[in-house]
């Protein structure tokens, strides 16, 4: 197996996971000028903040939009340049189901979504980092006083500190790897599985001509579905939108149900409870895509307070972050957790 | 009506419509919405309860004598527990601290303690129950109770300044066995005059702190075997110990 990168080992931190906390926290040790390098399986970063181009107009088929009441996170959000921030949104709401994070509409939380897609605000993070995309991280093993990363395809990384922003589930499958015997790591792991109860999420985006009766509303939380979590509205933020489009996303538990069958099974039945709910047309889409989210969103109550950090020998250190480990969950935790753990990572590296 | 409630009554009048830029990072404020006379088990007092801008947890401070204005107000911040205080949980010794502060104050001209709404904001008693959950497969460590946010939160400080600074004191004596409180609460603008250690007489379940060294990973190991996390911050200390 072959070293990917020129210098072996890294001489900083590699982030195994370009999603909010793998930027925030790469981010923030760039800015302490520690070298770090972001490996993600993706074609593009920011995780389950994610934008498609459909007939270039944008969908966001993850988050829908962002939410928060941390003046730091914020200030953040406000400061993607060149991006058309729409404040406040959804302002329309219809029915009164649960939001994916409790929090979503309390009355100290402030919400936004971007007009060029939520992509925005990761883009932004990345900006002047290196992030290697369409690498995937498959093994993870303690090599002296270093990690050694297994990548598909036959590469290696090796660091003294790797950092897993993953889902819960995916850390927990890296870290399952390491022999056991160590308290702290031991620790760790349990303490993962705890709370690895990550909810799947099916996902159709559907497009349709825009003389269509478009909703009134910018996001729907059905109460009366045990089908559909929400339907997103997603063309209302877009100017001048050549499609009127609706992100349906399945309830988790639906989701584990039917994820094993075929897709367009339940894309139909996604349609038709759409159609049931909110009017006929929406049973006929001009066009569909899909997503699969397998790690879509944690369930609330299984968030910890701060990231996770281990030290092995010789000051081998794994950090952990994402957003189970920050209270409240949802991108805000994701992007707190990664910058707590990269101030306790530059207080061992520097200090 | 005695002249403290009618003090008290006033700034809760005055502070009616307060709003300010708040305390700490997540500039924290809180306001007083009603007070009332308290008499306990453990002498008499008055509770002033809170509102605040961040969460829906209604923090209170428990009050003996007239504080307004006062300098050398000894005060003590108490995280809740709902396992400890309310549940009588030997897991921890939060029930014993409460106790100790609540009679020392009510022996004093004046005093407060502040109680602090911790748990149950968020996922703080999920936690905690998480944390004992490892502990009984023997993994008691440093980094997962960390993780866990086992007490150890700056946000508390914020609430207890910001009531400090509510109630007109003009100087408190903080009664704490961790002179990091003290600073903490500097650094958000409170004049701290001084230190009162806080020593708990000894009773059938501390007496283990006299007869057991501090043992793994700094924590004393109770009779039964468990390791006793330092819940509210601070190392315990109990008559006849020597000072940590």
């Amino acid at each position: 197996m072959n070293a990917i990168f020129p210098l072996d080992p890294h001489p900083g931190v590699l982030v195994v996971g370009a999603g909010i906390a793998g930027l925030a926290c790469a981010r923030d040790l760039a800015h302490r000028g520690i070298p770090v390098t972001l490996l993600d399986r993706g074609r593009g970063v920011g995780g389950r903040c994610a934008t498609r181009r459909v007939d270039g107009q944008p969908v966001d088929h993850g988050v829908a939009f962002l939410h928060g009441s941390d003046p730091a996170f914020l200030d953040a959000l406000h400061s993607v340049p060149g991006a058309t921030l729409l404040e406040g949104w959804p302002s329309r709401v219809e029915g009164t189901g649960a939001p994916c994070q409790p929090d979503a509409f309390a009355p100290n939380e402030r919400r936004v979504a971007f007009a060029e897609g939520v992509t925005a605000f990761p883009k932004m993070m990345v900006a002047g980092l290196d992030a290697r995309l369409v690498t995937t991280v498959v093994g993870l093993h303690a090599e002296d006083d270093l990690w050694r990363l297994d990548l598909a395809g036959g590469g290696t990384a090796r660091a003294r500190t790797v950092v897993l922003a993953m889902a819960t589930e995916e850390t927990l499958a890296l870290v399952d790897g390491l022999p056991p015997g160590d308290l702290e790591l031991e620790g760790a792991r349990h303490l993962l599985r705890m709370v690895a109860a990550s909810v799947p999420c099916l996902t159709v985006i559907a497009g349709y001509p825009t003389d269509v009766p478009a909703p009134a509303w910018d996001v729907a939380f059905p109460e009366t579905s045990s089908i559909l979590k929400d339907v997103v509205h997603d063309s209302a933020k877009r100017q001048d939108p050549r499609w009127t489009v609706l992100v349906i996303q399945a309830a988790a538990r639906w989701s584990r149900q039917h994820a094993g069958e075929p897709v367009a099974s339940w894309t139909q039945s996604l349609l038709s409870e759409g159609a049931r709910l909110y009017g006929e047309w929406v049973a006929h889409p001009a066009w569909t895509q899909v997503r699969h989210w397998q790690f879509g969103r944690i369930e609330s109550g299984n968030e910890l307070s701060g990231p996770l950090v281990v030290e092995g020998a010789g000051g081998r250190t794994l950090g952990i972050a994402g957003e189970v480990f920050a209270e409240g969950g949802g991108v805000q935790a994701a992007w707190t957790s990664g910058r707590l753990l990269a101030a306790r990572l530059a207080e061992r590296t520097i200090g | 009506m005695n002249d403290t409630l009618i003090h008290l009554e006033e700034i809760v009048a005055h502070e009616r419509e307060h709003e300010c830029e708040g305390l700490g990072p997540r500039r924290l404020c809180v306001r007083p919405v009603s007070v009332a006379v308290l008499p306990t088990r453990f002498g008499d007092f008055h509770i002033m309860a809170f509102w605040n801008n961040r969460d829906g947890k209604e923090h209170v401070a428990i009050l003996h004598g007239d504080v307004v204005g006062r300098e050398n107000v000894p005060i003590r911040m108490h995280s809740e527990c709902l396992t400890g205080d309310a549940l009588g949980s030997l897991r921890c010794d939060c029930r014993d601290q409460l106790e100790a502060a609540l009679r020392k104050v009510g022996t004093l001209e004046c005093g407060a303690v502040l109680y602090l709404r911790q748990e149950g904001r968020g996922i703080g008693l999920i936690n905690k129950v998480r944390a004992y959950a490892l502990q009984d497969r023997g993994l008691d460590t440093v980094e997962a109770n960390r993780a866990l946010g086992f007490r150890d939160d700056e946000r508390d400080y914020a609430v207890a300044a910001h009531m400090i600074s509510t109630l007109g004191m003009k100087s408190v004596q903080v009664m704490t066995n961790n002179p990091d409180k003290m600073k903490q609460l500097q650094d958000l603008g409170v004049h701290v005059s001084g230190r009162i250690p806080h020593v708990m007489p000894p009773n059938v379940h501390n007496r283990f702190y006299l007869e057991t060294k501090a043992a793994r990973s700094g924590h004393y190991i109770d009779f039964s075997g468990r390791a006793h996390l330092p819940e509210q911050a601070e190392p315990v200390v109990i008559e006849g110990m020597p000072e940590p």
